[in-house]
């Protein structure tokens, strides 16, 4: 019972969670069928034979124990992955996901039934076993469905990885894998995942709302393992991606970029030490400090946790609570982002959501129940793992904005410290207390980058730590990763500067 | 004992005939059915209530050594023909590979009664004791007034049946259940606050530990870290309570899968037979063990489970093999494909009372937050809670501290071995006392 009730962003989520790949086009004529969220017809009535009636119908005998509000979450989604290991494409898989998530609020309360069939009588059942939550008897009239669609470009489905035949795949994967090993003789193994999905939603509910949503997610990862008379070192996950096509591997990210990245990480470590461990000034790097905003900020301003008055947050809203150098803010709608989505899983139109200004806490991360109950407006911050699962207030894309310190100028203000680079992931409590841990990082002496550093975690209070961040850079970098909360997990960025902490714990030795 | 649905095992068949005909050489198809209830209560109420059934089929075909995988919960005929049909062409696209094949048809010997992984009163108890259960686990809790707040306490329950059909012969299914319950509580004042919680999963409901002892053990756990404080950086002995020895083994885990050791992503990597850690540590994996919540008959390849001695005294024996694993480093596979079953460190002599005695000056370590494991070289750095050692006693609770060691030297410099070995998760251990880590704190 090591996790109960954690939060953690990990850079690579466990291995073959993410399964499966489709020899392209092969399910397109499906696909297309009028079901990609702009047409009148959705996919569940046009391939799954769920009539508009039926969906009506179900909500009605959801709400037939009482409930103040009922809702259909139908998901399809075809998720690929190849994997190349030891030089070899050791295989390719394929995964389909197909159900519906019923669920019924009573006050605070949540019925929820799902099942993968969608036969009229295996849905009715899932609706009663979620209307069971309820016992008012009062039976509200639901409304009748209206579609709602969302007018936007926030997906590049112009070259869909899912529907390109395996072969392209291969061949970047392979460049990937080349560019790694070429890149030093101690490199000894490379792994290389692409992994793509196509996720189709549609949401109803009592309200008589009808949207749907066609989200393409992709990733192209790659891990370098070198060796050095018996020494062994392992690099983390170079990756990128987004919801985005093929393209994205030409025109900004090359596959060779991300296996040089892992390989020069293996190689680092190769000489790398352990971090002087105790209190000392941190400075985290732009490329993937993101996980500290998302774990010291982002976690304890969903809105569930401070609603239910658990968050060390829930009483500070409007109060100093950082630096006021320090704004930050969650955006869904970043085109094309690894955490964007048009709308959240609830059906509400998503919008980029202020939460800390200026050192001040404006908001929280809100969803439709949390915010009904706090009286706040939903902002599109309520997602879900799968049609198996309830929405829960989440990040997409979290932000750190830019300052205005040079970040030579912000490593040469340390005499002695810590420089973070990789990451592996970080993890909070609800009290506040969180880590993240750092796979490589430097030694900072007199200002400068000097002995490569290997595995060291950092520990503190969020509480504190906004209040230590005390140079902002004037750059920006995205780590990509995948969030996990009450056991689900979440596509997510998280975007910083690079920034000092005047003094955090790192592990290590004394 | 429930039946199993003969309509699956004929799916399951049935698409290995299909397989077979569309041309691949070798096909494996494994279908998990169940059902699940979970409830969540918080403060007195019932929060959520979800109960549902699903199925998932997975394919995995290998047509010249070469392989591809496939998965659907959608089961229309429609659906899982095409799904084969994309997996053969896509498996020729994959590079051959001489270790890829199936695991030849081999005798489960393993008797289900005996192995008691399935209990019927689990989803004959009526839900409403179930949310009774979790309730009263929550009272007790909230009725302490050190306690500050419940996040909840959570009641699951679970029925599936596993199936399994090769192209070598083997058609196989086994049911098995689970129940739990869990609860996770604060503690401390202003911004000083402790989470912790405790919580019991087991396949049987009369071993399910009673609303009373979960409280009781989560209630000690949350309210003996209030007041912690910052301690100063330093090296000193480390003792681990057997839920932080499950924690370090749950790493040990990783480190001694042939998958880690053929990657040479494991400090382990071409250590088998050498002497790896003290004459005193025995590390095994039984997929065997009556009533354990790991237990099977067979792994998710078919091959019957054993109980595998991967270190004797100190000796590195044998690494969690799957059928590929095992082809690749040339060993037998131990039935491992699917992970780890009942995986433990063998119990030694000492109470844990004699065990703090020995610690003039040291910490007990009672929770441990973040990653920070790095399987290739076996270095541990995490976020840790604890209650410091002084003079053989626990003295105040310390918090916001790290530890840091390295797996390899920490298997050398076990001083002693608790007695307190007890099967509850699938991965356990007992108390342990370590002779030197680093305490990162001011």
């Amino acid at each position: 019972m090591s996790s109960l009730n954690r939060r953690q962003f990990l850079q690579k989520s466990g291995t073959g969670v993410m399964a499966a790949t489709a020899t392209g086009g092969l399910w397109n004529h499906l696909l297309y069928a009028g079901g990609n969220g702009t047409g009148s017809t959705t996919l569940f009535e046009s391939k799954f034979g769920v009539a508009r009636e039926s969906m009506q119908k179900i909500l009605q005998i959801a709400l037939s124990k009482g409930g103040d509000f009922s809702e259909l979450f139908f998901e399809y989604r075809i998720a690929n992955l190849v994997r190349m290991e030891e030089g070899i494409i050791k295989d390719s898989s394929e995964r389909i996901s197909l159900g519906v998530g019923i669920r019924v609020l009573n006050g605070e309360q949540t019925g929820y039934g799902y099942t993968n069939d969608l036969s009229f009588e295996k849905m009715k059942q899932s609706a009663l076993t979620a209307a069971a939550i309820a016992s008012s008897g009062k039976t509200m009239k639901i409304a009748n469905l209206s579609e709602v669609t969302r007018d936007h470009k926030m997906y590049d489905l112009i070259n869909p990885v899912h529907e390109l035949e395996l072969t392209s795949k291969i061949d970047a994967i392979e460049r990937a894998h080349d560019a790694a090993l070429k890149y030093d003789s101690r490199i000894q193994k490379v792994q290389v995942r692409l992994s793509d999905e196509i996720r189709f939603v549609t949401i109803v509910n009592s309200e008589g709302l009808l949207i749907s949503d066609a989200r393409p997610q992709v990733r192209l990862m790659v891990n370098a393992t070198a060796e050095d008379k018996g020494e062994l070192s392992t690099s983390s996950w170079a990756n990128d991606g987004g919801r985005v096509g093929m393209n994205f591997y030409k025109d900004k990210t090359h596959p060779e970029e991300l296996g040089k990245r892992a390989a020069e990480e293996a190689i680092l470590l190769l000489s790398a030490v352990n971090a002087q461990a105790g209190e000392q000034p941190v400075v985290l790097g732009k490329d993937q400090s993101g996980v500290m905003i998302h774990e010291a900020v982002g976690h304890p301003l969903e809105a569930d946790s401070n609603r239910k008055k658990e968050s060390i947050m829930w009483d500070k809203m409007h109060q100093m609570v950082a630096n006021p150098i320090v704004t930050i803010y969650d955006d869904p709608t970043i085109p094309f982002m690894r955490g964007t989505h048009a709308i959240d899983d609830e059906g509400t139109f998503t919008q980029k959501k202020m939460l800390i200004e200026k050192g001040k806490l404006v908001g929280f991360l809100q969803d439709r129940l949390s915010a009904r109950l706090m009286g706040d407006e939903p902002d599109g911050h309520g997602r879900r793992e799968n049609y198996q699962c309830i929405p829960i207030p989440r990040m997409a894309n979290t932000v750190l904005e830019r300052g205005d310190s040079n970040p030579d100028d912000i490593i040469g203000s340390v005499k002695k410290g810590f420089y973070a680079k990789t990451y592996q992931g970080g993890m909070v409590q609800p009290s506040g207390k969180f880590t993240f841990s750092v796979n490589m990082g430097y030694l900072i002496e007199d200002g400068k980058l000097t002995q490569p550093i290997k595995n060291a975690t950092l520990i503190g209070t969020n509480v504190q730590i906004l209040n230590e961040v005390e140079m902002i850079g004037n750059d920006m970098g995205f780590f990509l990763g995948t969030c996990g909360k009450d056991g689900q997990s979440a596509p997510c960025t998280a975007g910083t500067p690079t920034l000092k902490i005047r003094s955090m714990t790192v592990g290590g030795q004394a | 004992m429930k039946n199993v649905d003969k309509q699956l095992t004929g799916l399951a068949e049935s698409m290995v005939a299909y397989g077979k005909k569309q041309g691949a050489d070798e096909v494996q198809i494994t279908i998990s059915e169940g059902s699940e209830l979970s409830i969540d209560v918080r403060m007195g109420n019932i929060e959520k209530l979800v109960e549902a059934g699903s199925k998932r089929l997975s394919v995995k075909v290998i047509k010249d050594s070469k392989v591809a995988t496939a998965s659907s919960s959608d089961l229309s005929k429609e659906t899982l023909n095409k799904l084969m049909d994309h997996a053969i062409q896509r498996a020729e696209l994959a590079s051959a590979d001489e270790f890829s094949s199936l695991p030849e048809s081999q005798k489960i010997t393993a008797d289900l009664e005996a192995l008691q992984i399935y209990d019927g009163s689990i989803t004959e108890l009526a839900v409403e004791k179930k949310i009774e259960f979790a309730k009263k686990t929550e009272s007790i809790c909230l009725a302490d007034e050190r306690v500050k707040k419940s996040y909840g306490a959570s009641y699951g329950s679970f029925e599936g049946t596993f199936y399994l059909a090769n192209s070598n012969g083997v058609s196989l299914a086994y049911p098995r259940t689970s129940c739990s319950c869990s609860i996770y509580l604060q503690s401390g004042d202003g911004d000083n606050l402790f989470d912790d919680g405790w919580g019991d999963a087991t396949r049987n409901l009369s071993d399910l530990m009673t609303p009373e002892d979960i409280a009781k053990t989560a209630i000690h756990r949350v309210t003996r870290l209030i007041g912690a404080k910052k301690i100063e950086t330093q090296n000193v002995p480390v003792i681990m309570e057997p839920a932080m020895t499950s924690s370090l083994l749950r790493f040990l885990q990783q480190c001694i899968t042939g998958r880690s050791i053929y990657l040479k992503q494991s400090f382990l990597t071409d250590k088998l037979c050498q002497q790896i850690a003290g004459k005193n540590i025995s590390i095994v994996d039984d997929g065997l063990l009556p009533r354990g919540i790991g237990s099977r008959p067979f792994d998710s390849e078919g091959v019957p489970s054993q109980k595998t001695s991967l270190i004797e005294q100190g000796v590195l024996k044998n690494y969690l093999l799957d059928t590929y694993a095992s082809k690749k480093l040339g060993l037998p596979s131990t039935g491992n494909a699917g992970g780890s079953t009942n995986f433990y460190m063998e119990a030694g002599i000492h109470s844990q009372e004699e065990i703090i005695k020995s610690v003039d000056k040291g910490l007990y370590l009672a929770d441990m937050i973040g990653q920070g494991t790095v399987p290739t070289t076996g270095d541990i750095s995490r976020g840790a809670f604890g209650l410091w050692i002084d003079n053989g006693e626990l003295t105040y609770p310390v918090a916001e501290i790290t530890i840091s060691g390295n797996l390899g030297t920490i298997l050398n410099q076990i001083e002693m071995v608790g007695n307190d070995l007890e099967h509850k998760d699938s991965i356990e251990g007992p108390t342990i006392k370590i002779a030197e880590m680093t305490i990162g704190g001011k």
